[in-house]
């Protein structure tokens, strides 16, 4: 039976790793946002993306680093996902529709948030 | 460093920020823990952001505290404080006997006993509870539990020896304010949780609360739970669980003001049965006419006021009083009308409670504070057990402690903390005890933390109620040392030293964070209860000192955990223990010298894997390997076989999947999913051929023993439950 769990968890593992192997490429852009919440957003959609191994947005500089599978996915497969969510980059626009829906504390284009973040 | 009044005086911060911002602030901790990816680490400053992982050792503590939080108690599969470690490494869960369903944990293989087991600072586990206190914190009422291994803060107690374990239940406020929407920490004005299992266990959670206005919010937690099937996998005549319900229920309110004044108050009352053994008429159309039965009733009412104030002119000065009072009963039998000459019933109450009061002050600005205070603890015991239909043993006695503390932290680096504490008991027994305790911490890199820590404490045991379940066996009781079997006086002192020292070291590769702790503790007993097993037929109890540059117990213990994240949505974590617990003993073969405590394992491994797949669905599995346990030979019969033997190692796997949604979450999952059983857990249950015995029956009578137990009876067992949050 100590065979048998060893063997199951060999299979998990093994699962697990099997992504290991595959080229990574690092990146960073400027993604446009405001808040902690802006930050889970956007890391999730990008996490979110098949291909991408690891996404970090970082407040205060309004950078995102992202490791990725180019093999995957394309660096322009990056941008749409953020503005797909609402948030700009230099290279993609978000759909102002899909901004407004955005909670309140996150509308980064509105002066007055944004000063009420600081 | 945790502020040690974190208990009672919650940082005022919150209430100040602008709304927008705690909007922001919530739900961002929502998303992390909802989408469960890869929000451990900020790659740019390679600092680990632990938070919201399912469990955490803080970089700063100068103690080695691993929090457990609501994630990580997600993963265990049913229901209360006790198996809320089952997929912790550093605590092993087991069953003292195979008849009431008791689990006890053990640290460093010493019996949860010697760690120092709150909620919310204020002692639960202890007394009267201290055998199944933990069966009575509903895992669904707990928001997260500090695990501090080594010697505790000198703060709370004296009896910290191995460690400190406090269990934070969720707040009316937090409940109340957090739920702006329901998230996956399980925060929402109202909670509800039910659960069932294949062995019969159903149960159902209440937890809930409102504002009433600015200052005062109210909530509610409540809890029921059954068995009404009995259930007798391995044939031998015994309900492998006790049947049972539990009705238990915490009502509190909590006060915030605004001139720094903040109070907790919390009334707490449980009733639980457990009735179990020979099933009779439940399993068999011809029953043993008076079956060997076990019954265990407890009941509790207690009350907790918790103040707290922080100095509106000085934030680094605050005052917590804590006032605890409380009533509680246990009483019960073992065995059967049949065979009265070994049939023993209790019934034991106690009433205490505490007061204590600490004063907290910053004395060099950001390098030294202090918190110093003194604590009044009364406890009234009235024991009475009997035995063949009158008294054994009787004790009824009132215990008093006057105790005085100081704790002083100093951190003149960043990278550096020193804790150093002292206290001082006046026990109406022990008399004046001194409890010295010590905390070093340095962190050499940003990633690497070493701990030191030293200390001493001690409790006043009580025998016969910390092994209640051993009971459930026709051994014939001894105490060896002409004193009170039953507590109230000298011979059942225990002191002990704690020594402890640990690593951990947080890295990062292939972009994933990942971190690796080592720990090392000794534990030696000056006095300590030693329960002897080892001659057939005998359960002896005496205290051991130490002579002979002999201790009369001791642990050493050696840890190593490896938690990584594999990819984005997979966390691993792997573990290995081995632990060395000793004491003298009397019936030792080879005379009165130190050998390995019985059903504890000297090797214990563990390995886990989590995934979160999108859509809120997330995969657990844990393996728990159990090395070989010494057992007392099984004497039949009249055997006379003298000695230890070693129990079979095994593994345990449990597994479960979870499927979250924005209202509540589903669980399906299976524990001991290889069906590990221990074959005959209970000596002289039948006979040769396979029948069951009656309690009078000769065989029965000379060698009934159900504490020959070192792992699973039930076998494997599926469970779902279902949490909604409105």
């Amino acid at each position: 039976m100590n065979k048998l769990s060893s063997l199951l968890f060999a299979v998990l593992m093994m699962a697990s790793l099997q992504s290991f192997g595959q080229k990574k490429v690092e990146i960073r852009f400027e993604v446009d946002g405001i808040c902690g919440m802006c930050e889970t957003r956007i890391e999730k959609a990008l996490l979110e993306t098949p291909g991408v191994w690891a996404a970090e947005w970082d407040k205060a500089s309004h950078e995102v680093f992202v490791v990725y599978k180019p093999k995957k996915v394309s660096e322009m497969d990056l941008h749409r996902a953020v503005a797909a969510v609402g948030h700009d980059t230099k290279k993609v626009k978000a759909k102002s529709e899909i901004y407004h829906a955005l909670n309140d504390c996150c509308k980064y284009k509105d002066e007055d948030v944004v000063k009420n973040h600081k | 460093m945790k502020n040690p009044l974190a208990g009672i005086i919650l940082a005022p911060l919150k209430l100040m920020k602008p709304a927008v911002l705690l909007v922001c602030a919530s739900y961002s901790a929502m998303g992390q823990a909802d989408s469960n990816l890869y929000q451990s680490v900020d790659l740019k400053d390679i600092e680990v952001r632990g938070e919201a992982a399912a469990t955490f050792i803080s970089a700063k503590s100068a103690t080695f505290v691993n929090t457990i939080s609501k994630k990580e108690l997600k993963k265990a599969a049913c229901c209360n404080l006790s198996e809320s470690f089952e997929t912790n490494p550093s605590i092993d869960v087991s069953f003292t006997d195979a008849v009431t369903g008791t689990k006890q944990i053990m640290l460093f293989g010493l019996a949860g006993k010697y760690a120092h087991i709150q909620t919310e600072l204020t002692p639960l586990v202890r007394g009267l509870l201290s055998n199944s206190g933990l069966s009575f914190i509903p895992g669904a009422w707990i928001e997260s539990i500090q695990l501090t291994k080594g010697i505790g803060s000198a703060l709370n107690g004296h009896e910290s020896i191995t460690g400190q374990i406090n269990v934070e239940l969720l707040k009316p406020d937090e409940m109340a304010n957090d739920a702006i929407g329901p998230d996956a920490e399980g925060r929402g004005d109202i909670l509800l949780n039910s659960y069932v299992n294949q062995g019969g266990r159903m149960e159902g959670n209440i937890a809930m609360g409102t504002n009433l206005n600015d200052q005062w919010s109210f909530g509610m937690l409540g809890h029921l739970s059954g068995r009404d099937i009995a259930n007798d996998r391995n044939q031998d005549g015994f309900m492998d669980m006790p049947l049972g319900n539990q009705a238990n229920v915490m009502l509190r309110a909590k006060y915030w003001g605004t001139n720094g004044l903040e109070g907790l108050f919390t009334l707490h009352g449980l009733t639980d049965e457990k009735r179990g053994g020979q099933g009779g008429s439940l399993f068999d159309s011809s029953p043993i006419s008076q079956p060997w039965s076990n019954a265990i009733n407890q009941d509790r009412l207690a009350f907790t006021a918790k103040t707290g104030w922080v100095s509106p002119n000085h934030n680094d000065l605050s005052i917590g009083v804590i006032n605890h009072w409380y009533s509680q009963g246990l009483n019960g039998h073992f065995g059967s009308d049949a065979d009265l000459l070994n049939k023993r019933t209790f019934n034991h109450t106690q009433q205490g409670g505490l007061t204590q009061v600490l004063v907290r002050a910053e004395v060099l600005e950001g390098q030294l504070y202090q918190t110093s205070g003194m604590v009044f603890n009364i406890d009234a015991y009235d024991m009475n057990q009997g035995r063949n239909g009158q008294g054994e043993y009787s004790g009824s006695w009132t215990e008093t402690n006057l105790g005085a503390y100081s704790e002083w932290t100093y951190t003149p680096l960043e990278s550096f903390t020193a804790v150093g504490g002292l206290r001082l008991d006046q026990h109406s027994i022990a008399g004046l005890q001194w409890s010295p305790r010590m905390h070093l911490r340095y962190a050499p890199t940003k990633l690497q933390t070493i701990r030191l820590s030293a200390g001493r404490g001690f409790r006043m045991a009580l025998p016969m109620v910390e092994s209640l379940g051993r009971l459930a066996s026709n051994r014939n009781l001894t105490y060896a040392a002409y004193g009170n079997l039953m507590g109230g006086d000298m011979t059942t002192f225990e002191s002990a030293w704690n020594a402890g020292v640990s690593y951990v070291y947080n890295f990062t590769y292939d972009y994933m964070p990942g971190s690796i702790a080592a720990d090392a503790h000794w534990t030696v007993f000056d006095h300590a209860i030693v329960h002897d097993y080892w001659m057939p037929g005998q359960h002896m109890v005496y205290q051991e000192s130490t002579y002979n540059g002999s201790p009369a117990k001791q642990s050493n213990s050696l840890g190593v955990t490896l938690n990584y994240k594999l990819n984005k949505s997979t966390d691993m974590r792997l573990a290995y223990r081995n632990q060395i617990t000793e004491a003298k003993y009397w019936n030792n073969p080879s005379g009165e010298t130190m050998a390995q405590l019985p059903f504890v394992a000297k090797h214990r491994g563990m390995a886990s894997l989590s995934k979160a797949i999108k859509g809120g669905w997330e995969l657990d599995a844990t393996a728990q390997f159990y090395g070989p346990q010494s057992l007392p030979f099984g004497g039949w019969g009249g055997s006379t076989a003298f000695g230890s033997e070693q129990s079979p190692a095994f593994t345990l796997l449990s597994g479960q999947v979870r499927k979250a949604w924005k209202g509540g979450d589903i669980y399906l999952g299976i524990e001991n999913a290889l069906d590990v059983r221990q074959p005959n857990p209970i000596t002289a249950a039948t006979d040769l051929a396979g029948n069951v015995m009656a309690a009078d029956h000769a065989d029965f009578t000379s060698s009934f023993d159900a504490i020959r137990i070192y792992g699973p009876i039930f076998g494997r067992n599926l469970y779902m439950g279902l949490n909604l949050i409105f």
